[in-house]
This record gives structure tokens, sequence and C-alpha cells, in this order.
């Protein structure tokens, strides 16, 4: 009995992971929050670890439109300008 | 359904005179029977644990000719993940699901729907929420496939209903990997996602149906996807006042929104013959029934305080909530049974993050004619 296979065979696009940064020392950081209520809290005692222990120059606070909907163009736009991005869900 | 469907008499001597060429491109595997291939799908986590119909390459040739579809013909790509959904990967999991080749148009129609931006696809199926996709099923398409929308509508019916509905959960596992623990994150899920997909009974109202109010035609065959919770039902056989019933319907949404999610959005109510005939008997229009709720179906954050949700209610307590920003966001679809004075709500995934989506069967926007 010869089937057809029912999953995507559609070819991964090739990517690499981002350059990493070898210092924190002077960098600007990224918070996206994806708008839940918790990233508040959550984001507020990392960027005091951030600025504290590690000596960031900057940390922007962003949070997306939609949290179940990826960052939108111009957000990701911006975050080209930084040094490094965190994202995290505040659940 | 109680009423003859007025195109029946026309259903299935209909065929496809159209033979196009079918070369289909998905790989292939061989089993040596019926058994083998269960436990070999099963292995590759490409079932939802009930048994498939072994898809072979002329039972998916029969679905595309029937839709009268090249195998390549792109249904459309979910943003999120880049995965295009080709034709011929939706039919493989049709017929996987037990899809009849005159199945296959709603298939595809309600993917079409569903990778519609505003559905938000990727989310509705990844979300800890753990809604399902609810499919309503409008026009004379319903009588050709003889599906049931009176007795037990939202549960076990008739078998296009079933197999449907069921299409769309395996083609979500096997396309986008929409698995438990993989991209799905639901906490709970609920029984939907095995096949949630309802028909209208038209031929027993006289209010518009829901595919006639979303896009203005009658007798248009379409399908209108939702992100959508489990159904919730009522009971009222105590009051044939319209405005009773209103209320109690009202109040399990305003439960909803304490009790789930606070936010606006596309609500269904499943109103079968008893209920709605009080209504109808009144003189209410379809408008009215939606504006009665409209009115209704609100709570302020205040009330959070009741239900042990007190420390988000903050300085808004005064703040009210609609359950939908207008009435006619409340998609009502008139189905079920002919006794009890029964109801169902079917609450939104998470507010207006997901909007119902409708299109029609056949419909294609950009696509050319095979």
């Amino acid at each position: 009995m010869e089937l057809m296979i029912p999953s995507h065979e559609q070819q991964l696009i090739a990517s690499e992971p981002a350059p990493r940064v070898r210092t924190l020392q002077g960098a600007v950081i990224g918070l996206i929050s994806n708008g839940k209520e918790n990233t508040v809290p959550f984001f507020d005692q990392v960027e005091s670890i951030l600025r504290t222990e590690y000596g960031v120059s900057k940390v922007v606070r962003r949070t997306k439109e939609n949290y179940s909907a990826p960052a939108d163009v111009e957000l990701m736009r911006e975050a080209m300008g930084w040094d490094a991005v965190l994202s995290g869900v505040g659940d | 359904m109680s009423l003859a469907c007025r195109w029946a008499e026309i259903a299935w001597q209909r065929q496809p005179d159209w033979n196009i060429s079918v070369d289909l491109t998905s790989s292939r595997l061989t089993t040596s029977d019926f058994a083998t291939a269960q436990e070999t799908y099963h292995a590759n986590g490409w079932t939802d644990g009930l048994p498939i119909i072994p898809p072979t390459a002329e039972l998916v040739s029969a679905c595309l000719e029937w839709a009268l579809l090249p195998p390549e013909h792109l249904v459309g790509i979910e943003p999120v993940r880049e995965r295009s959904i080709t034709a011929e990967k939706l039919a493989i999991n049709a017929v996987m699901a037990g899809c009849l080749p005159e199945h296959f148009p709603l298939v595809v129609t309600a993917f079409t729907a569903m990778l519609e931006p505003k559905f938000l696809l990727h989310g509705a199926t990844a979300s800890t929420g753990g809604c399902a996709i609810l499919l309503i099923v409008n026009g004379p398409i319903r009588c050709e496939l003889e599906m049931v929308a009176t007795f037990n509508v939202v549960g076990n019916t008739d078998r296009a209903s079933a197999a449907v509905g069921r299409a769309i959960r395996l083609a979500l596992i096997n396309l986008l990997d929409v698995r438990p623990g993989e991209i799905d994150r639901s906490t709970l899920g609920h029984p939907g996602k095995f096949s949630y997909c309802v028909a209208e009974d038209e031929e027993n109202s006289p209010w518009p149906s829901l595919a006639e109010e979303r896009l203005g035609e009658s007798d248009v065959s379409a399908v209108t996807a939702v992100a959508a919770m489990a159904p919730r039902q009522i009971m009222n056989e105590w009051t044939s006042n319209p405005e009773e019933i209103c209320e109690t319907i009202s109040a399990e949404i305003r439960s909803n929104q304490l009790h789930y999610s606070i936010w606006s959005g596309n609500y269904v109510v499943v109103l079968p013959p008893q209920l709605r005939r009080h209504f109808i008997d009144a003189g209410w229009s379809k408008s009215d029934f939606q504006n009665c709720i409209f009115d209704r179906a609100r709570v302020k954050r205040g009330s959070w305080n009741g239900v042990g949700k007190g420390s988000v209610v903050k300085d808004r307590a005064d703040r009210e909530y609609l359950a939908m920003d207008s009435p006619d966001e409340l998609l009502v679809v008139a189905a079920g049974g002919p006794a009890g004075g029964f109801a169902q709500i079917i609450p939104p995934w998470l507010g207006t993050k997901s909007r119902a989506t409708t299109v029609a069967v056949g419909a294609c926007v950009d696509c050319e004619v095979p």
C-alpha cells in the first residue's frame, strides 16, 4: 500500500544566530514585553540587574501590540539599533 | 433538517467533468497493510490519536479533482512560521480525517478563512488558552453534504461535519506542528479540538443566516471560522418572555467574562428552536436579539472581587467591559434539536486577538481556475 505523507515538507530557511554580545558594559539592551501584566515586575527586576550588576548604558522597554502575534515591523526595525534584546512572557 | 433542504434533490448528481492533471509531489511511503499504516501514522505523530483513513494517491487526487484544484494550489501562507498551505497537503489530511471528495471544498474554504490575518492562526493554535477552531457552515452546501443542524448539533451529528472538523485539526497538526507540547501550548484544551463544525438550520429560521448577515448575500455556501472555547449551556424553560431568555443568555456571557476573560470578542450563541420560537413569536428580528444581548452582556471590573480576582481590580473597579464592541459581533446561529429550552454560548478564545472570518465556498481571490 503506497501512502502519501501528510506533514509539511517545506525546506527550512537557512539562518544563523546573531553575533553574540561580548560584554554588557555600556551596551544598549532592549526588553520586549508581550504585553501581559506580569511582564512589568519581571522586566523591572531584569532592568535593575542589568543596570546595577552589568553596567549597561541604556535599557529600552517596549511592548508588542498583540501578545499572540510577532512584533510589528517598526519595532523590529528599532531593535536593529540595540546591542541585544530580551523577549519574555509574563504568564 | 426538519424542513427539507431546497437543494436536496440536486445533491449528489453533480460530478466533476473537468479532468485536471493531478501530479502529486508529496513523498510517499509503503506499508504492508491497513494495520501497519495505522501504526506508522501514529508513530510519526501524524494523527489525533484516532485511526485514520490511509491517504492513497487515488483518494487524494479525487479530492483535488472534485474541488478543481491543482495540487500546488496555494491556499495560503501562515506568516509566523512561513508555512505554505497547499491544496495537496490539505487533501491528504482531509482524506485521513475521513472526508469524501465532496467534503474537501469546505476544508479549503475553512483554511482560507483561518489564514486571513485577522484570524491570527498562530496565536489561536499556540495559546495556553486552549481554544479550538469552530466552523459554522451556511448555504446550499449543507444540504448537498446532508449536514445535520438539529439534534445534537454541537456534538457528533453527520459524516461531513465530523470529517471536515477533524480535517482542520489533522492539517494543523501536520502542516503547522500544532501538536500538544510542541506548537500547541494549551493548558487544557477542550473536546472541540477533535472536531468542531456546526451547520446552521436555515430552513427553520426566518432570520438571516450567519453568512448572509456577514457576506450580504443569500444562498451562498460559506464557512465562518471562530477561535472558540468550549460551549457553555444555559436552560430556561420557564418563560416565553424574550427579555427574560435574553437575560439568561447574557448572564452566562457575563459569567464567562468574570470567570474566564473579560475582554470583548466574537461570542457565538447557538439558539435552538424552542427558545428561538419565543423571540420570533414576539416579533423580534435578529438585530433585536443581538441588541438585547449587547445591552446586557457587560460587567464592571469590580465584579472580579466576587470571584476571587480582587487582586487585579486595582483602581478600576467602576470600569465597564462590554462582551462585544458592537451588536453585530455577536454570532447568532440557529441550530439545535426541536425540544428543550436550551441554548449555548461559545466564548471567543481571547477577546479581539482573533476575529471571526467568513469566506464563501469557491471564492478565490487571487488564484486562477486550473
